[in-house]
């Protein structure tokens, strides 16, 4: 009986304030569709750091016709030069933090050059004496990878070392500013959030302090006469939460199948991701409605 | 001056065997500093089962009388007791418990307009958890006690004042109270219709409800013949067992 009166009451005070609850629908969707995107700009960040950290190596190029780095100044790379290069990274003294060792020649290298811009029309332009021979080596600890650098920037026959971890950095770099950006307008969308359930919940009370001062006189518990109010806001910003689940999860599943069409091998995250992001987000609209409504109860109904 | 209870009455306090229904104890109620006090030391005591009357000038706090028994405010001095019980000492989250104790009626009515006859009692049990069963049992019951059979679904514009006032009665009474409050009931209702809720109260008064009625209106405390009390700024200026309306107030009544 109890349970059907708080729900009649909460049907009927939402139809009433309509316009107000439809407005805090729309700014609780907004705000936790920014948290959401905000935790999944961070879990983007993780899993390309799981992905990419074990694949990650250190490439060492070796020179060609037209490099320009000191170590190059006697031309392109010797057999010699090419030798001594493998001999070091096999030895003892770097074993410790050498994990594998490939070598690229220019040829593959020209094949791996189409394969990543296949689409681009300087493929063709392209010959394999332009394109570097390499050495590809797996670190046993990718974070060490100054050992490499310094052991090999002077060595001859070494145009460049470099480490793909930079590429990687500078990428979750851009990532990590655009979920701060996200959670930027988060912080000021749901203050927004809160401060127009609270307006709501005020104007509701206001409408229905004739039914509540009746509670009041004849003994209804504090609970029960605040209670319709506070699940009016904790309702709306639950369906508020509810759109925003379903736009991030139409961004992913969309706009995620996408950029993995094009991006194959940057290891995107999927829809399964948003098993984490939407109780979050669920949980975070409830807490802010019901704690914004008890606040605002406290100041303007009287029980 | 001391209070002056009778010394029968106080003796029966004093053992516990008879406790007051309501119990004002030296009520001093302040609302603002500056003006002087809306209750000046006021001493009564309503016995279970009582009538009375509370008279007195418009301002002279007897709407002010009725909000400390409901402790809708707090007295400024001195102790209201409601069954035995301090209401000062009466946690916040008790309130209620107190206040299914005690049935109010208004002036006003104050019925909701969204909601029929049968509605607008309902929701007073609705609201303290009564099962649909016994609603649907008890409602049609209490709108027989007051005059209302047959007008269950009407609504209360669809009512005379009269009857509105009646719907209100059923709804202060049907959880059944101890205690019933009325300000002022029949304020707004001509005289023929204010008898008919004279009888009304009278017969929820016969069925053991201590009732306390702040009125204006003399022909009916002239016809009743009921306790009256008389508030003049704030204090009792007169207290008779078999009232009436105006009097000096020194009068002895019979
Ligand atoms: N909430 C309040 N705040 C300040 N003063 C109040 C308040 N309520 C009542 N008063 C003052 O207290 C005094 C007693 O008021 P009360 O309402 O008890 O009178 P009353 O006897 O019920 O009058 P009436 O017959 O007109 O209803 C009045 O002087 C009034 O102005
Ligand atoms: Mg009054």
């Amino acid at each position: 009986m109890r349970f059907a009166f708080v729900l009649g009451e909460i049907a009927s005070g939402m139809r009433r304030n309509l316009v107000m609850v439809v407005s805090v629908v729309l700014v609780t969707f907004i705000s936790l569709t920014f948290v959401g995107a905000a935790g999944l700009l961070q879990l983007q960040i993780d899993q390309m750091k799981g992905y990419w950290y074990d694949r990650v190596q250190v490439a060492v190029f070796l020179c060609v016709e037209n490099s320009t780095s000191e170590s190059c100044a006697s031309g392109p790379v010797t057999d010699e030069q090419r030798t001594a290069i493998e001999a070091k990274l096999k030895s003892p003294e770097l074993s410790a933090y050498v994990d594998t060792v490939q070598y690229e020649s220019q040829d593959q290298a020209l094949v791996h050059f189409r394969e990543q811009l296949a689409n681009s029309p300087i493929v063709e332009a392209v010959t394999a004496e332009q394109l570097p021979e390499s050495f590809r080596v797996g670190l046993v600890d990718p974070e060490k990878y100054e050992v490499i650098s310094e052991a090999f920037s002077s060595q001859p026959g070494v145009d460049i070392v470099s480490d793909q971890r930079e590429y990687l950095e500078e990428i979750f770099g851009y990532i990590n500013i655009a979920s701060l950006v996200a959670l930027g307008i988060a912080v000021v969308m749901s203050v927004g959030a809160i401060l127009l359930i609270a307006t709501t919940i005020r104007l509701s009370a206001f409408s229905r302090r004739r039914e509540t001062g009746i509670m009041r006189l004849v003994g209804a518990s504090k609970a029960i006469i605040q209670l319709p109010f506070v699940l009016e806001g904790v309702i709306a910003a639950i369906l508020g939460a509810a759109i925003a689940s379903g736009t991030l999860w139409a961004v992913l599943r969309y706009g995620g199948q996408w950029l993995s069409r094009e991006y194959p091998q940057m290891g995107f995250i999927s829809t399964q991701e948003l098993l984490l992001v939407v109780p979050a987000l669920f949980l975070l609209g409830a807490l802010l409605a019901g704690a914004s409504s008890l606040l605002t109860l406290r100041r303007y109904l009287k029980v | 001056m001391l209070p002056s209870p009778t010394p029968a009455r106080a003796l029966a306090v004093l053992r516990g065997r008879r406790i007051a229904m309501i119990r004002f104890e030296h009520v001093t109620k302040v609302y603002d500093q500056k003006s002087k006090p809306a209750l000046d030391g006021v001493s009564l005591d309503v016995d279970r089962g009582e009538f009375l009357f509370l008279v007195g000038a418009s301002g002279s706090g007897k709407s002010t009388f009725i909000r400390l028994v409901l402790k809708e405010d707090r007295a400024t001095r001195g102790a209201v007791y409601v069954a035995g019980q301090n209401v000062a000492n009466i946690p916040s989250w008790r309130v209620p418990k107190l206040r299914r104790g005690i049935g109010v009626v208004f002036q006003d009515f104050r019925l909701l307009p969204n909601k029929s006859v049968f509605a607008n009692v309902a929701f007073a049990m609705q609201v303290i958890g009564k099962s649909r069963a016994v609603i649907r049992e008890t409602v049609p019951e209490v709108l027989k006690t007051v005059g209302l059979e047959g007008k269950n679904n009407r609504m209360p514009h669809e009512l005379s004042g009269g009857e509105q006032q009646r719907v209100a009665i059923a709804r202060a009474i049907v959880n059944k109270p101890g205690i019933l409050l009325a300000d002022e009931p029949t304020g707004n209702l001509d005289p023929t219709t204010s008898m008919g809720i004279m009888k009304v109260l009278d017969r929820i008064n016969q069925n053991g409800t201590t009732v306390v009625m702040a009125t204006h209106d003399d022909d009916i405390v002239n016809t009743m013949r009921k306790r009256v009390v008389e508030l003049r700024d704030g204090s009792v200026v007169r207290d008779d067992a078999q009232g009436i309306y105006i009097g000096t107030t020194t009068a002895a009544a019979g």
